[in-house]
């Protein structure tokens, strides 16, 4: 019999193993990470239509996000301004500049500039800024450090167990809402100090943040 | 050790005894209704039509094979864009919904309304709740008419003969017309329209017959929806219409009055009335209802005592109630061959007497003047106006009648003829032929919302916004003039009827804002803006009601003693024609969401069939074969898979034939025939094109509600009816429970009646340690204590399964009072509207596909039923004059839902309130959640209803895709859009309430007062609602609106002994009979059947009988031995 089978046949459990492990190995890696979002979304930075930078406006200039984020606080969708709100100082600031074109024909014309939209839930998912902003979630939590951000990239995956995170452990995140849009704020205090005090605002604004389906789901 | 709870097994007696039956069918259990209730879905609806496996597979392979192609492009996700406004607008905020109020024109009663719009696109219309009449309810009508904006059928141009042409182009033919009129006075100008409420038309017309005096304006209205005021003329001199005030009635008589649908005033009747029946406790009073009839009608269906009797009968009934309240020769000669029991007559004029000052008469309004007449005097008799009736004074009718405008063309007078809306090619009576009448004017032009029948004979097309496009005014019922607001601007360029008057007018402003501006200023006065700011906010202008006047009788009635009521038979037919009450006149018929809701008596939807009494049915020959000779078991199913498959016949009437399908109607007068107008459309659109049969041809203009004479003839045909009565059967067991509110076994005497009904009894507790009975005996407070404690806890009621934590803040849920609920479907259309629910069409709804969230539920029972069910005599007659119980069923949100155990991949879970959700992402459509539903309340997308038009979803990939942007435009933007393969049902309007809580939370900030206020959420089918029937809300707090409703004694769960817990539950159904009528009945009628069964006397003559025995009848029953 043992012409039928060479000698190196015996390996052949060991290698199939091997492969097999390197493939599956390799697959997995490869779905992580092209098709994931953590991985696919997060760092996403388009061209936009217009080199706004948030940096040069809410890091060193030091603009409210609400002065443009203007409805943040009372609606379910953070509103892009209008291109009149950017005309309120641009048509004093850097009147002519050719980089500003497609806002100042937006705001002659009525048609809007088209942003590209970065953060994006599915359409399933019914997010609602206001009510976050109003019980002290930071922008930052979600938006990542967008005052330091040239060009605006995805900092965080906004995936469902990304939200399940903060929504099973709400103290992690929570603050004073006055402080929700000041982007470089920590607990001075550190780290224990701000899961104490989350505490205390869990308990004492009455937080229970949907854990099921149809808090965001309808 | 599992312990398994056992279904408790049904008696004996339930298995002999009578049942509920919601069709002949059902009643006579024919073999294919057996085979239907036997399925969990309809036949059809699980299988592909046309395809099987072998070739599923193939095609399957086929399209993973191009699925992997495309995969390489699929997986990054598409580059989207976010749009800001140019400017900002004010108001606007992106995402949030802007009401504002405005009303719906209709006929002489418009209705108010808010609208809701999502940057400036109307979604979905509420009812104004200032304008208290009505207080914030709406019908299905008003629900759906937001459809109709995005119709893809409506015209978008505007044509002169047949070409498109521009707006510049239409506005210099209205001139033209006004100029060539001016030089002639107005001579050959003739104008044809509908009804309309509007005081700026009326100044229109005016102004337009004083600069044409020579110029013919006529209106027609296929429908009477107000009394005819030659009725008023002739009692009273004056021209008056009564207004109903149903709220201080006590005992009212309906004469062939279906006042909670076909008046002008419907809405605020049906809340009137039901403020009269609404008891909360047995000292409560409670009205009671006499309805004299020749069709079935949902004011039937409600009456406490219901006497069938032919519309042409219906003079003689009056003159014979006149005879006995106000008495005199004349009443008694025009009764004369009248045959009704005297004892029925006496008893309900007795009762009338009895309440003088609180009774009241109500006629329908398509009864001739003369029995209208005699009703006012005998409300005058009854000491009613004043009090249960006012009338008021109305705004002069100055049109020509059509018949005068048709003698002008003939004589050929009229050279240019301008239809204004309305269909005249289509709803004109027989006796006028309307393409002729055309054919005999050199111009016509037509200004109408769609290309339809008219628009094919008139030269000239101009298109009309919808009134959610306009600017307008209108008045309501009782006259309070109300603002019709534009929502969006034309999405086509429609003119409005008032721009198309004031050009043809001309030197007059021709926008239409300016025109309503100038007329409600003139009328409300003050600082002009200001008050025209005011009524556009509060959508109503105070005071402007109708003046209400002083009105008695003169002494002697205007009608002399005519011949005798016709005397009718097989071979005589009266038909009664109505407008059916979805599609109204036709108006509607390319309104998919009204087509697709049943009939709220026949339950048929996509069809109007001839309606027939069982009677007449049988001397016809068409009943159906297998009722008679169930004892031999000889069966021809009428419902073949579902699909009921009617006999169709012809109708001939003054020499004019009509073939259509003919329905059985019990409850019908023997001998009259009930035709639903406003089907038959040839020039409708996709969905209204050859819906029905047309049955205007039928009516002639002397008689336009009823004709004499008709004869009908079976034909060989078969046709089947997308009838929804077969589906979701319960079964026959005790499902509405019912009492009397007094008398022998009332509710008066045990106010928790509906706790000795049913299984509760024998199953585990529920309410702590106390049995359903002694929880009813509690005080009210302690029992919405108990409910509210029980809410939050999980193991209740000795339960082995393992129920949801309930922790939430609040805990949802409904209590739906049947007492008052009158099965209008107003909350099908707008739970429709709200929920982004499909419409899928005649073919699947005959498949049992059909995606209603909450549908109504009509029984019948006759009470008539013997133990022996199917054996005696009398049960084998269909019955002519059943009792008719109604109960919308949603999802019911068991708190131990059995749906979702089943589920394989946790789609539906409970949340931590209470609610059942379904989350569609997760779902894969194994449709296990719907066959564990007890209440068979759960639908599945079986076709992507949302991409495919409904006449093409077997092409597959052949047939179009997508939506029209246009339809895409209606969706709520709060509610995802369900694909194919999910399932869905009711979520007590999640959106809403998730919306009210995101509020309160935002209001709170840093605080803990996060509880939304009881009130705050309302959902859709509760807030359209005209009876607030409907009462959602806070469970857990014992002081909100539902608890204190859910503790009342009436209140009971629908299958409670399944121990599910519902957290949608009942108020039984009350009703008010009269001891000395011919027909009083000391026990609801499903309660005789119910007590027959259960407590048969011959179950307890027969002592025990063998164990099994019961199974084997049954089996016997069911067909299961021969």
């Amino acid at each position: 019999m043992s012409k039928l089978f060479p000698k190196s046949i015996n390996k052949l459990p060991l290698q199939i193993l091997v492969y097999l492990f390197v493939v599956g190995g390799l697959a997995t890696a490869g779905i992580t990470y092209y098709a994931t979002p953590s991985y696919a979304n997060v760092g996403y930075a388009p061209v936009q239509p217009v080199p706004f930078s948030h940096a040069l406006h809410a890091g060193q200039l030091g603009l409210d996000c609400r002065y443009c984020h203007s409805n943040v606080e009372k609606s379910g969708h953070s509103n892009i301004p209008t291109a009149q709100t950017c005309m309120n100082c641009h048509n004093q600031i850097k009147v002519d500049s050719p980089l500003l074109a497609p806002v100042r024909a937006s705001y002659e014309s009525g048609d809007p500039v088209p942003w590209i939209k970065i953060h994006q839930a599915p359409d399933y998912v019914y997010f609602n800024h206001s009510v976050h902003i109003a019980r002290g979630v930071s922008c930052v939590s979600c938006h990542g450090k967008v005052n330091e951000m040239d060009v605006v990239h995805q900092d965080k995956s906004l995936t469902m167990s990304f939200c399940l995170d903060c929504h099973r452990a709400p103290e992690k995140a929570l603050r004073d809402p006055k402080l929700v849009t000041n982007l470089d704020w920590k607990d001075p205090e550190g780290e224990k100090h701000q899961i104490e005090q989350g505490q205390k605002f869990v308990h004492d604004w009455n937080v229970k943040p949907p854990q099921s389906c149809s808090g965001c789901h309808r | 050790m599992k312990r398994k709870f056992e279904h408790p097994a049904p008696s004996e007696r339930e298995l002999t005894g009578p049942r509920y039956w919601r069709s002949l069918d059902e009643l006579s259990a024919t073999e294919g209704f057996k085979a239907e209730v036997a399925r969990e879905f309809p036949e059809g609806s699980s299988s592909m039509e046309g395809v099987d496996r072998r070739q599923f597979f193939k095609l399957m392979a086929a399209s993973f094979a191009l699925g992997g192609v495309g995969l390489a492009a699929g997986c990054r996700r598409p580059e989207e864009h976010i749009l800001a406004y140019g400017k900002s607008v004010e108001t606007t905020i992106p995402g949030l919904p802007l009401y504002f109020a405005s009303a719906m024109p209709l006929r002489k009663g418009s209705i108010p309304i808010l609208a809701e719009t999502h940057q400036g696109r109307p979604t979905k219309i509420e009812g104004n709740p200032s304008y208290t009449p009505f207080g914030g309810a709406t019908n299905a009508i008003v629900q759906a008419s937001v459809l109709d904006l995005y119709d893809p059928d409506r015209a978008t141009t505007s044509t002169i003969k047949g070409v498109a042409v521009t707006t510049a182009d239409i506005q210099d033919l209205l001139a033209g017309i006004g100029k060539a009129a001016a030089a002639t006075d107005g001579e050959g100008l003739a104008f044809l329209a509908g009804q309309s409420s509007s005081p700026t038309r009326a100044a229109l017309v005016a102004k337009l017959k004083k600069k044409f005096p020579k110029a013919v304006w006529a209106e027609y209205e296929p429908a009477q929806d107000e009394p005819p005021v030659a009725a008023a003329e002739a009692a009273f001199g004056k021209s008056v219409k009564p207004l109903y005030q149903f709220a201080k009635a006590k005992r009212i008589l309906s004469v062939d009055a279906d006042f909670f649908h076909s008046e002008s005033g419907s809405i605020q009747f049906a809340r009137d009335f039901t403020k009269g029946r609404r008891v909360t406790k047995p000292t409560d009073p409670m009205n009671r209802l006499y309805a004299v009839e020749s069709t079935f009608t949902l004011v039937g269906s409600m009456a406490d005592h219901r006497l069938r009797l032919a519309s042409s009968h219906m003079l003689a009934f009056v003159a014979a109630l006149a005879a006995r309240i106000i008495g005199g020769g004349a009443y008694a000669a025009l009764s004369q061959g009248l045959e009704v029991d005297a004892k029925w007559l006496d008893a309900c004029a007795a009762d009338l007497v009895a309440h003088k000052g609180e009774s009241l008469v109500v006629v329908g309004s398509h009864q001739p003047a003369a029995v209208h007449e005699i009703a006012y005097r005998i409300n005058a008799a009854l000491g009613a106006i004043g009090s249960t009736v006012d009338f008021v004074v109305i705004p002069s009718d100055v049109a020509a009648d059509i018949g005068a405008l048709a003698k002008a063309i003939e004589a050929g007078s009229v050279k240019t003829l301008v239809v204004l809306g309305g269909n005249p090619a289509y709803n004109l009576p027989g006796n006028f032929d309307f393409a002729a009448l055309a054919k005999r004017v050199p111009e016509v032009v037509r200004y109408g919302y769609a290309i339809d029948e008219t628009s094919q004979l008139a030269g000239a097309h101009i298109i009309a916004a919808h009134y959610l496009e306009s600017w307008g005014d209108a008045r309501t019922a009782d006259g309070t003039i109300v603002p019709v607001q534009p929502m969006i601007l034309p999405l086509f360029d429609g003119l409005t009827e008032l721009e198309v008057l004031s050009r043809i007018i001309g030197d007059l402003p021709t926008d239409p804002h300016t025109l309503v501006y100038d007329t409600i200023t003139a009328l409300a006065g003050g600082d002009a803006q200001k008050s025209f700011n005011q009524f556009l906010h509060d959508g109503l202008l105070t005071g402007s009601a109708y003046e209400k006047v002083e009105v008695s009788p003169s002494s002697s009635i205007s009608t002399s003693a005519s011949s005798a009521p016709v005397k009718l038979s097989k071979d005589n037919l009266e038909v009664r024609f109505t407008f059916d009450a979805k599609v109204d006149d036709g108006r509607f018929a390319n309104n998919g969401w009204l087509q697709e809701c049943p009939d709220p008596i026949t339950k048929i939807s996509w069809d109007n069939a001839i309606l027939v009494s069982p009677r007449l049915g049988k001397e016809l020959g068409i009943s159906p074969k297998g009722w008679a000779v169930q004892v031999s078991r000889i069966e021809t199913a009428e419902f073949e898979q579902g699909k009921e498959m009617a006999y169709v016949g012809e109708i001939t009437v003054n020499g004019r034939t009509i073939k259509a399908p003919l329905h059985i109607q019990p409850g019908l007068a023997n001998y009259t025939i009930s035709l639903p107008l406003g089907y038959g459309r040839t020039q409708a659109g996709h969905v209204g094109n050859g819906v029905g049969q047309n049955h205007y041809p039928l009516r002639t203009s002397e008689n336009p509600g009823f004709v004499t004479g008709a004869k009908i003839t079976v034909t060989t045909e078969r046709y089947a009816l997308a009838n929804t009565q077969e589906h979701w059967s319960m079964e026959g067991r005790d499902i509405v429970r019912e009492a009397n509110y007094e008398g022998p076994n009332s509710y008066q005497e045990n106010p928790g009646f509906v706790t000795t009904l049913g299984l509760e009894p024998e199953t585990p507790s529920v309410y702590s340690n106390l049995t359903t009975e002694e929880f009813a005996k509690l005080p009210p407070e302690k029992r919405a204590i108990i409910t509210a404690e029980r809410s939050t806890q999980a193991d209740r009621g000795g339960s082995l399964s393992k129920a949801p934590t309930f922790d939430g803040v609040h805990q949802w849920g409904m209590s739906i009072d049947l007492n008052t609920c009158i099965g209008c479907n107003a909350c099908v259309v707008a739970c429709q509207a709200e929920n982004n629910i499909p419409v899928v069409g005649k073919q699947q709804v005959l498949a049992g596909r059909e995606m209603h969230w909450i549908r109504l539920d009509r029984y019948y029972s006759d009470g008539k039923l013997s133990g022996e069910t199917f054996g005696g005599d009398i049960n084998k007659e269909i019955p002519e004059d059943p009792q008719v119980s109604l109960q919308p069923v949603g999802c019911q949100h068991c708190e131990l839902a059995p749906c979702e155990v089943v589920c394989p991949v946790n789609a539906t879970v409970h949340d931590e309130e209470g609610l059942n959700t379904m989350a569609y992402n997760r779902c894969i459509g194994t449709r296990y959640c719907a066959n564990n539903c007890p209440y068979k309340v759960r639908r599945f997308n079986f076709f992507d209803w949302n991409k495919r038009r409904t006449d093409e979803v077997y092409l597959g990939p052949l047939g179009h895709s997508g939506m029209p942007e246009l339809v895409k435009m209606v969706k709520n933007p709060d509610v995802t859009v369900r694909m194919r393969g999910v399932m869905e049902k009711c979520t007590y309007c999640v959106q809403r309430i998730q919306q009210a809580k995101i509020k309160q939370k935002v209001k709170a900030g840093a605080s803990s007062d996060v509880t939304v206020p009881d009130g705050s959420v309302k959902t859709a089918c509760q807030q359209v609602c005209p009876v607030e029937s409907i009462v959602f809300g806070n469970v857990k707090d014992p002081l909100s609106a539902v608890s204190q409703a859910k503790s009342r004694e009436q209140d009971y769960a629908l299958l409670g002994y399944l121990n599910i817990r519902p957290r949608t539950t009942y108020l039984g159904k009350l009703r008010n009979p009269n001891p000395a009528m011919p027909d009083y009945a000391d026990l609801p009628l499903s309660r005789v059947e119910y007590n027959s069964k259960n407590h048969s006397a011959h179950g307890h003559e027969g002592g025990k009988k063998e164990p099994g025995a019961a199974l084997l009848s049954n089996a016997k029953l069911f067909g299961g031995l021969s």
